[in-house]
């Protein structure tokens, strides 16, 4: 299991960064007998696009509330730039809660500039940037709307919209991409990478690890309210033990694995085998022991998905 | 940015949504109507009576004139008096009908005669005769100063009384239900990211008492000034502090009555738990709006009156309505102001703490006791 904290090591490194970064301490909270976090650390930096998993319970949520203020943990600290957070800082951060919400009657384009009042952007300036994000977000013609009056998909970009209206520093989003059809899902995916390139550190829970490890640099995975990964996705699967090997051998229907019974097979259909082998496996006597039973069509070496990894940390 | 700038957001967010909404306008619609139909009707049914024209032939005894249009005013009838040249002339008017009556007063200063063409109208006849006769000459000894405006205080003191509850309940209310939609809706968690629950619970009666404000400045203007317009009433001369009474206990009832709502409110998750929620307060809002009616308006200085000038939930309607009587002490209304702003601090002290609690828990209703235990670990 990796424990070793790429962004830990950055900031003992990249002293600029650090104080940039959204560092979360020692969290721990109970909600009576419930443990919802437990000791959790970890941090997001500027430009970065941090993928937050964990089953359902893990902790994900109460995280990111208390990084709102919306709970109030027993212990540990949310800095943000080395600092504890207040409001003032909060009102510079953006928030997609899990469960959605914005005012059902209120037209589209007053429920963005009222949010962009309140994270403390002037009238003018607030009506700017609605308008601005409305175009971005394909809405351009839907601000007199009432946002009940917006189909659903439409509503929940106005939701994003409330939490990128005021060019937040910090994006904090609760299951995004929950609810979302392929092609919200791709905008969503472009706006997120986008704002991380722009320097926005981000910060998402999800479930869809495909996705996640499509479009995140890093990871942090939350277990029964502890951190048990905080990593680059790229480090994390070259850190891994194991890989897996997919080979096809042309008309030998897997005949050629009796000759090695070491090697686990996690599936197998016609000629082709996906097994699961140590790192170091000496991979010329493999494909040697393949190639002299027949053609090989395919012969693929690979760390496993980060949904891979994920089930070995969570099951662990 | 300042909480101050905050709040003022959350107000005027309100005041604009609401302000506009069609449930406003139906309010303030509404409301004109009650006011119209409580100076109107009454005009209408009560003095069913048309105007009453009356003549008179030859020249009747100083002051009668004067005495028949007065004694008609506090009866409630309309005359006109007009001079008719003859007897004949005055016969041939009943019978056209342009004259209800012709009083002859002979010039030889034998019995006047009283002519109608059918049926007499009693009232109309008994106020002729009664400025005709001379009265019997009697001392008149007061024990107390009349007071000319006795009745009209009456009625300001128990239409006061109404006002104040149909406001105050009416924008409690809608307190409380912008509470419970915020939570429903779950936009209370994004909102919340960035401002204090208390912040948005004072932002949110503030901005909805403006409009309770503007109503009750409707109905009050509407009210007087379409009593005025039609004679129904003339204005005593403790109309100017009564209204101003009204405003501020507008303000104290609806600051207390609001707040109480929106932090049971709070508690509930869905409109339809909202009511049941806010029972309680309903109960004591209709308690103190029935003592006023029906104890304080009979006995305005008696005991009961004056302990429930003390008690917050009642003293909203009773202070107002003892205040338009006459009878209430100038230190009785300050220390009952006093207890009012006390109690409202409060309350809001009290349940801010409640609502911030409950104001972010989602799933069943929360008890009063929950909540306050969950602020203590959220606030």
């Amino acid at each position: 299991m990796a424990t070793v904290s790429r962004a830990l090591r950055l900031a003992a490194t990249g002293d600029a960064d650090a104080g940039a970064m959204l560092e979360i301490t020692d969290l721990s909270k109970r909600y009576g007998s419930v443990v919802a976090l437990d000791g959790a650390s970890f941090t997001v930096a500027p430009g970065r696009l941090v993928g937050f998993l964990g089953p359902n319970g893990a902790g994900k949520t109460t995280t990111m509330r208390c990084v709102f203020g919306l709970a109030r943990p027993d212990r540990g600290t949310i800095a943000w730039q080395g600092r504890p957070i207040e409001r003032a800082q909060r009102l510079r951060f953006g928030y997609m809660p899990e469960q959605r919400g914005l005012y059902p009657r209120m037209k589209v384009g007053d429920q963005l500039s009222y949010f962009a009042q309140q994270h403390g952007l002037p009238a003018k300036a607030a009506k700017a940037a609605t308008a601005r994000w409305l175009d971005g977000l394909g809405l351009g013609d839907r601000a007199g709307a009432k946002l009940e009056a917006l189909s659903h998909g439409n509503q929940q970009r106005v939701q994003l919209g409330a939490a990128l209206v005021h060019d937040p520093v910090l994006l904090v989003l609760d299951e995004p991409f929950s609810g979302l059809d392929p092609l919200g899902i791709a905008t969503m995916s472009d706006i997120l990478r986008e704002r991380a390139a722009a320097g926005v550190a981000v910060v998402f829970s999800s479930h869809q690890l495909d996705l996640v490890e499509d479009l995140c640099e890093d990871v942090v995975i939350i277990n029964r309210g502890r951190i048990v990964v905080a990593d680059a996705i790229d480090d994390l699967r070259a850190a891994s033990t194991r890989r897996h090997l997919e080979v096809e051998v042309a008309g030998n229907a897997n005949a050629w694995l009796a000759g090695r019974p070491d090697l686990a097979v996690v599936e197998q259909r016609g000629d082709f085998a996906r097994l699961l082998v140590p790192a170091d496996l000496d991979l010329a006597a493999v494909l040697a022991t393949a190639s002299a039973a027949g053609e090989v069509r395919r012969f693929a070496f690979q760390p496993p998905t980060l949904s891979e990894l994920f089930m070995e940390v969570v099951r662990t | 940015m300042s909480r101050r700038r905050a709040i003022w957001l959350v107000a005027r967010r309100e005041l604009l949504e609401r302000g506009r909404s069609r449930a406003f306008l139906f309010s303030l619609i509404l409301s004109v109507a009650i006011i119209f139909a409580g100076v109107f009707l009454p005009t209408l049914i009560g003095n069913a009576a048309e105007a009453q024209h009356l003549g008179i032939v030859g020249s009747p005894p100083a002051g009668l004139v004067e005495n028949v249009r007065s004694s008609a005013k506090i009866a409630g009838l309309t005359v006109t008096i007009e001079p008719v040249s003859d007897v004949a002339t005055g016969d041939a008017e009943l019978l056209g009908g342009s004259l209800s009556a012709v009083l002859v007063v002979p010039p030889d200063g034998s019995l006047p005669s009283y002519v109608v063409k059918g049926r007499s109208n009693p009232l109309l006849q008994q106020v002729v005769a009664a400025s005709f006769t001379q009265p019997p000459q009697i001392t008149l000894r007061q024990l107390e100063p009349p007071d000319p405006n006795r009745d009209v205080s009456f009625v300001f003191a128990n239409v006061g009384v109404i006002l104040l509850f149909i406001s105050i309940f009416t924008f409690g209310t809608w307190v409380l239900t912008g509470v419970v939609e915020e939570k429903q809706s779950r936009v209370v968690e994004v909102v919340l990211s960035t401002i204090e629950p208390r912040d948005l619970l004072i932002g949110k009666v503030l901005g909805i008492g403006v409009l309770g404000l503007v109503q009750l400045v409707v109905m009050v203007s509407v009210g007087l000034g379409a009593g005025v317009a039609t004679n129904r009433f003339s204005l005593p001369s403790t109309t100017g502090s009564a209204i101003a009474m009204l405003f501020v206990w507008f303000i104290l009832g609806y600051a207390f009555y609001s707040t109480a709502l929106g932090v049971l409110g709070a508690l509930a998750s869905r409109m339809e738990e909202a009511s049941n929620a806010s029972s309680p307060i309903s109960f004591l809002a209709m308690g103190g709006y029935f003592f006023a009616l029906f104890v304080a308006l009979n006995d305005p200085s008696g005991t009961a009156a004056r302990i429930a000038s003390f008690i917050p939930p009642v003293a909203p309607m009773v202070v107002p309505l003892r205040a338009a009587l006459g009878a209430i002490e100038p230190w009785e209304m300050a220390g009952s102001a006093l207890v009012m702003c006390a109690a409202i601090w409060a309350l809001f002290v009290v349940g801010g703490r409640v609502y911030s609690g409950a104001v972010l828990q989602t799933g069943a209703r929360m008890r009063l006791r929950d909540a306050w235990r969950a602020a203590g670990r959220n606030g």
